[in-house]
């Protein structure tokens, strides 16, 4: 199974910090998508993903973010996604487009 | 000629008839030719052989003449209790003059209109066997010599089943033994795999067993065992250990986890069976295993370039024995090229020898090289051409030297999303031998793992194939192939099709054939191109 460990803290009230370490593609998508869900309750007013550590991230992995960016949207949830320059899968970040429609940094 | 009296003549047919005649005959039919001489030798008109079953709390008929009933019913006589279970317990010969409901438990007996009975145990040396008893549809007072006879016919039944029962149980020993080997080790690219297995001298196959599966983690795990006692028990509690392993792999992949609930299973269910086992679990990306061994002798790693060397690790206590406080797991760096060697004690143990000079012995044979040829090297400095007096297990798994001369790569795995971690990092450890930096690395890392996931999903249907990825370098420039043998169909869903933009984005060029064979997605890129970001 690939591995992707999935951890959540909360600094203040509303402020959700989740950090992906491992590896995402195909066969753990789903499991890590429904991992982030869980994070994020109805309370939340922001969310940041941290994959700064995170070693692999394919398609399948895009999507989630995604698919998690139109819905935070939808609720009038602040998304960002970080990924410091020099990350392993920042390349695949920039390539996907995701900077248009959410903030990377 | 000498004049011969009757009796003397019928028991002479009768030690004939099991002598030779019988030889060819199994249990049963022996039991139902010496009951036919019996019947003409005592004129009774009923017989029937009981056999203590092996818990000797039953007798179960075995055997019957003209109370076809008893065998056919499966009739099951407590010891001590009843006729038979009478004879069974006093070890001698018990007479019945008149039938009755007092002294007979069995009602076939009754039914059949037996009046008289005389029954003598079946006994090798001080343990009974069984019972064999004749019964007169008249009321006869049997004599003193008609239960000497009976008796010598007896001694003769009792020593030719326990021969025949105990050939059964060696036959029956080692076809579970042999079923329980797996007949073909499972393919994992970049891993070879070889096995032996020889049972000791003395025509008695022990427990010793080796069991080779891969995992839904796409790990692969090793087992190396050795149940304590020879026999068909000793077999059948292997299968039980070897079952269990499999059942636990499946919750944990933590060897030594695995062996602490096998350690709890057997304590429970199977408190006189002891074992010696080790577990490795390969991890996918085949560099390193983690080892825990249950009082089993530790393997051997086999490093290109350097004699073997034994594995140092906590040995934890054996299975079955007592409550142990913490089981261990020790990483082990499998180098390209590398492997371990697991064995079992038989390997390595000789008379007169001590196990330290066996185990130097077996370090020595393990050179670095093709897993058959391993296993070849270590059986022939072993065993060489001695009868080895124990069980053998032998078991090699060796890691393929890199492909560090640019060679092509070639993998075929199942289009199902557990193979791409595995070509993910069959594809990195070919292109990072290659030289590659790691920001090319992870770019065609990705492009060959965004192919193989568009064949995963969309190539083919319920029934499932393969992909095969092909690398192949010219000077700079590298080639992957990726082909599936399916039929393509269009991605499904929202925010598809994202894999396709980041192949081209990532690769020099794309070239897709779709054909009615399936489909091949060919990708190039140079290498030393791109300026280092990562």
């Amino acid at each position: 199974m690939t591995d992707a460990e999935v951890t959540c803290r909360e600094p203040a009230p509303g402020t959700v910090e989740i950090v992906v370490t491992g590896e995402i593609d195909l066969q753990n998508a789903g499991a890590v998508e429904r991992r982030i869900h869980d994070m994020v309750d109805n309370e939340a007013r922001s969310v940041t993903i941290d994959l700064g550590a995170l070693e692999y991230l394919d398609s399948a992995g895009l999507r989630v973010l995604f698919t998690l960016a139109s819905r935070l949207e939808l609720l009038q949830v602040a998304f960002d996604v970080r990924v410091p320059e020099g990350s392993v899968v920042r390349r695949a970040v920039d390539l996907s487009g995701l900077g248009d429609i959410v903030a990377v940094h | 000629m000498q004049p011969m009296d009757p009796h003397g003549e019928q028991l002479r047919r009768l030690q004939a008839l099991t002598d030779s005649d019988l030889a060819r005959l199994d249990v049963d039919e022996l039991l139902e030719a010496v009951l036919e001489r019996v019947r003409d030798l005592l004129h009774v008109d009923t017989g029937a052989v009981l056999l203590l079953e092996p818990s000797g709390a039953f007798l179960v008929a075995r055997a019957a003449l003209g109370l076809e009933e008893e065998t056919r019913q499966g009739v099951r006589i407590p010891f001590g209790r009843g006729f038979a279970g009478r004879v069974a317990q006093e070890r001698k010969a018990v007479t019945i003059a008149e039938v009755d409901h007092g002294n007979v438990l069995n009602p076939i007996l009754r039914e059949k209109g037996i009046r008289s009975l005389l029954g003598v145990p079946l006994c090798i040396g001080e343990d009974v066997i069984g019972v064999v008893h004749v019964g007169t549809l008249e009321p006869r007072i049997f004599t003193a010599e008609d239960a000497e006879l009976l008796q010598l016919a007896a001694d003769r039944i009792a020593l030719a089943t326990r021969a025949r029962m105990t050939h059964a149980e060696l036959t029956a020993a080692s076809v579970l033994q042999r079923s329980l080997l797996p007949g073909l080790l499972p393919e994992i690219p970049g891993l070879e795999l070889a096995a032996r297995y020889v049972p000791g001298g003395g025509g008695d196959v022990g427990g010793d067993w080796y069991d080779v599966f891969d995992l839904p983690s796409g790990r692969l795990c090793v087992v190396v065992g050795d149940v304590v006692g020879r026999g068909l028990n000793a077999s059948v509690a292997m299968s039980r250990l070897r079952s269990a392993m499999r059942a636990y792999a499946l919750v944990s992949d933590d060897p030594s986890e695995m062996l602490r609930r096998l350690d709890e299973q057997t304590r429970h269910f199977e408190p006189d069976v002891m074992a010696t086992v080790l577990c490795a679990v390969v991890e996918p990306t085949l560099d390193v295993a983690r080892v825990s061994s249950a009082g089993h002798p530790p393997p051997i790693r086999a490093v290109p370039g350097h004699p073997g060397e034994l594995v140092e690790m906590p040995a934890d206590p054996p299975i079955g024995l007592t409550r142990s406080r913490r089981r261990h797991t020790t990483m082990v760096d499998l180098p390209a090229g590398g492997g371990l060697v697991l064995y079992t004690d038989g390997l390595v143990e000789r008379r007169h020898e001590s196990l330290d000079t066996g185990l130097q012995r077996l370090m020595s044979a393990v050179v670095p090289g093709p897993a058959e040829l391993v296993c070849s090297t270590v059986m022939g400095r072993m065993i060489g051409n001695h009868q080895a007096v124990d069980d053998v297990a032998l078991l090699v798994v060796m890691r393929s030297a890199a492909a560090v001369t640019g060679g092509s790569l070639t993998l075929v795995e199942p289009a199902e999303p557990r193979s791409l971690r595995v070509i993910r990092h069959a594809v990195r450890t070919y292109v990072e031998a290659l030289g590659a930096t790691p920001a090319e690395t992870a770019d065609l890392v990705l492009a060959v793992g965004e192919a193989c996931a568009n064949a995963v999903e969309h190539a083919y249907g319920p029934g499932g194939g393969t992909v095969e990825v092909q690398l192949e370098r010219d000077g700079p420039r590298l080639t992957v192939t990726v082909t599936d043998t399916g039929s393509w169909r269009d991605p499904r869903g929202t925010n598809r099709g994202r894999g396709t933009t980041l192949m081209y984005a990532l690769m020099d060029d794309i070239r897709v054939d779709r054909g009615l064979g399936g489909t091949q997605v060919v990708l190039t890129t140079t290498l030393g191109r791109r300026e280092d970001t990562a």
